[in-house]
């Protein structure tokens, strides 16, 4: 069987001459829950991007499901990022518009452009809407506008919309590190039944450990845009901790 | 000094010379004399390029010249390049108030004579007085005026809206060719702006007649450019977030501007557009006065015809429906808010 993503040798320097990704390779299987951690600043973003390429890499290249699409343009690139959902740290709704509207926007890629913006969605696609909002939980929000929402809400909102894409893969970059511990939980849970009850492949950035310790069935480090650490959560023991976050790092649980 | 800017300062201080030089020669002297000047030929030239020369050259030996200032942004290091600096400033400035007193040609003396003083006890009186028989009349102008500033403003928006998008940074960095699109539209649009209404208003009624027509043209003109200029930077400044969401499900860019770009604008957007109505309604007035129509080509005609009465009535109603429509869109932008 052929990885769902192969990261070869894949380096991104920006425009303005920050090296965020160096020389970086792996792979993710079908059904993996992959976390990526790393302090701030050390490429987990930048990882991310390149994979729905909303970033085009500078070198090395990226394969999903056997296909290159490192350099992938136009009518190619909007296919290939329709088949990945993904979701922010601030949620990115569109605040003014209603919730089912929001979670509609999810099938824009598969939507052409006058009936998208006439609105024009078909009644297959509302009830598909509407049964996302239900995995979520929040179909009696349905008519409310999005910025009426808790943070929590919103991110099952982006959620749904993210599978309103049918993906076959879902992108978390830092999904709960604007929310509070209960409702980080109660997302991630969220997150978690998406991957074991779909059987979604899921890659999430996220800092805490005891999140990762508790939702990841692999984790992967980035550390300076390098790869320094591949296992699965177990075997972050402390010398590694320590290696990823550096000397001086405690750790801090959230419950 | 970089090349570029002892350039930029040489030309400045030749301009500076033959400034102070010509107002003094030209303008005061005579002035102070009571004699006229005489005939401008190639002497004044020569006068003038000696003079800047000489800037130059002091600003060469001791570092003060009001040019190199301008071009570093700065004053000069050393003490005595300083001292020269600002007392050219002083020169200049006290130069520039003496011409500008006798050029424009202000005279305390009409200012305060009886003659002068009866004048505008006779125009205040009737301007106090207006004569309300052609009430009517001024409010068929005035509407006309009002409609003007209004027609004006609905047909510019649609134009400034598309505009905007392709005069905005960050929807059009894509590729170099983008970029040159963006940069050109953005220079047009900054000279249509710097083109007051009046002078469109001038271009179109030639073009299509004296009327309110012609007015609304011009209106139409310098409103697509400065709300496309105000749209633009707004699309400039939304958030990146919904952008990149609404990007990562597929969508083409059409409906990323559609969905994730114009939802954070139209308030905005909304803001904008009535503040410039109301601002319409002050140059369709105005220009009115050059026959763009309505209450202004009244005014002047009344004024024409030294009807002060009658042109006092159509100041009320201008003062009256200015201040109305001030702080109603005033009202409405901050509700908006
Ligand atoms: N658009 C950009 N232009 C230039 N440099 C960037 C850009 N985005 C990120 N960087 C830089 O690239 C490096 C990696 O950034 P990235 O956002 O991928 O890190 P991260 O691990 O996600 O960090 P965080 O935990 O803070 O989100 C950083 O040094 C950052 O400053
Ligand atoms: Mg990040």
């Amino acid at each position: 069987m052929t990885p769902l993503i192969e990261i070869d040798r894949l380096s991104h320097t920006y425009a303005n001459g920050v090296q965020a990704l160096r020389d970086v390779s792996f792979s993710v299987n079908t059904g993996e829950f992959l976390v990526v951690i790393g302090l701030s600043g050390s490429g987990k973003s930048t990882l991310l991007r390149t994979i729905n390429r909303l970033i085009e890499p500078t070198h090395g290249s990226v394969r999903f499901d056997g296909r290159d699409v490192t350099h992938l343009t136009g009518e190619a690139l909007r296919k290939h990022r329709a088949q990945i959902g993904m979701i922010f740290q601030h949620f990115n709704l569109i605040d003014r518009h209603r919730v089912l509207n929001n979670v509609l926007y999810g099938a824009l890629g598969r939507t052409s452009t006058m009936p998208s913006i006439l609105g024009r969605y078909t009644a297959e696609q509302r009830a598909r809407a509407y049964r996302n909002l239900d995995v979520v939980g929040i179909a009696d929000k349905a008519e409310s506008r999005a910025d009426a929402l808790s943070g929590g809400q919103q991110q099952r909102v982006a959620i749904a919309r993210a599978l309103m894409q049918d993906p076959r893969l879902l992108l978390a970059d830092e999904p709960v590190a604007s929310l509070d511990p209960a409702t980080s939980h109660s997302v991630m849970q969220y997150l978690e039944r998406i991957n074991k009850d779909l059987g979604m492949t899921v890659i999430c950035n996220l800092h805490f450990l005891s999140l990762v310790r508790q939702y990841a069935t692999r984790v992967i480090a980035l550390k300076g845009g390098q790869l320094v650490f591949t296992g699965t959560p177990e075997e972050i023991t402390d010398e590694w901790f320590q290696t990823i976050y550096g000397e001086d790092a405690r750790e801090v649980e959230i419950r | 000094m970089k090349l570029r800017q002892t350039l930029l300062a040489s030309i400045l201080d030749l301009c500076l010379g033959a400034f102070l030089l010509s107002s003094v020669w030209r303008v005061v002297l005579p002035a102070l004399t009571d004699l006229p000047a005489p005939p401008f030929g190639l002497v004044d030239v020569a006068a003038m390029v000696l003079a800047g020369s000489a800037l130059i050259v002091i600003g060469r030996a001791t570092g003060g010249s009001l040019g190199r200032a301008f071009a570093r942004g700065a004053l000069p290091d050393r003490a005595i390049g300083r001292r020269v600096t600002l007392h050219l400033g002083w020169l200049t400035f006290v130069v520039a108030v003496l011409t500008g007193w006798i050029v424009t040609e202000i005279s305390p003396i009409e200012f305060f004579s009886g003659n002068g003083l009866s004048g505008a006890g006779r125009i205040f009186t009737a301007l106090a007085t207006p004569n309300f028989d052609i009430i009517g009349l001024a409010l068929e102008a005035m509407v006309v005026t009002v409609f003007t500033a209004f027609m004006a403003t609905i047909v510019a928006v649609p134009i400034a809206f598309f505009l905007s998008f392709p005069a905005a940074r960050n929807v059009m960095s894509g590729s170099a060719t983008e970029r040159s699109i963006y940069t050109a539209l953005r220079a047009l649009l900054n000279i249509t702006r710097s083109m007051e209404p009046i002078i469109w208003a001038i271009i179109f009624s030639v073009w299509v007649g004296i009327g309110p027509f012609a007015g609304m043209l011009a209106l139409v003109v310098h409103t697509v450019a400065s709300l496309a200029k105000l749209y633009s930077e707004q699309i400039e400044d939304v958030d990146e977030g919904p952008i990149e969401a609404i990007s990562a499900t597929g969508a083409n860019r059409l409906q990323v501007l559609w969905f994730a770009v114009v939802p954070q604008c139209l308030i905005p957007f909304l803001s904008y557009t009535i503040y410039r109505w109301d601002i319409n309604v002050r140059m369709a007035t105005i220009i009115g006065f050059v026959g763009g129509g309505g209450i202004g080509t009244l005014l002047t005609q009344y004024q024409g015809l030294s009807k002060f009465h009658e042109v006092g009535t159509l100041v009320i109603i201008i003062t009256l429906v200015v201040w109305l429509l001030d702080v109603a869109s005033a009202r409405v932008r901050e509700a908006l808010k």
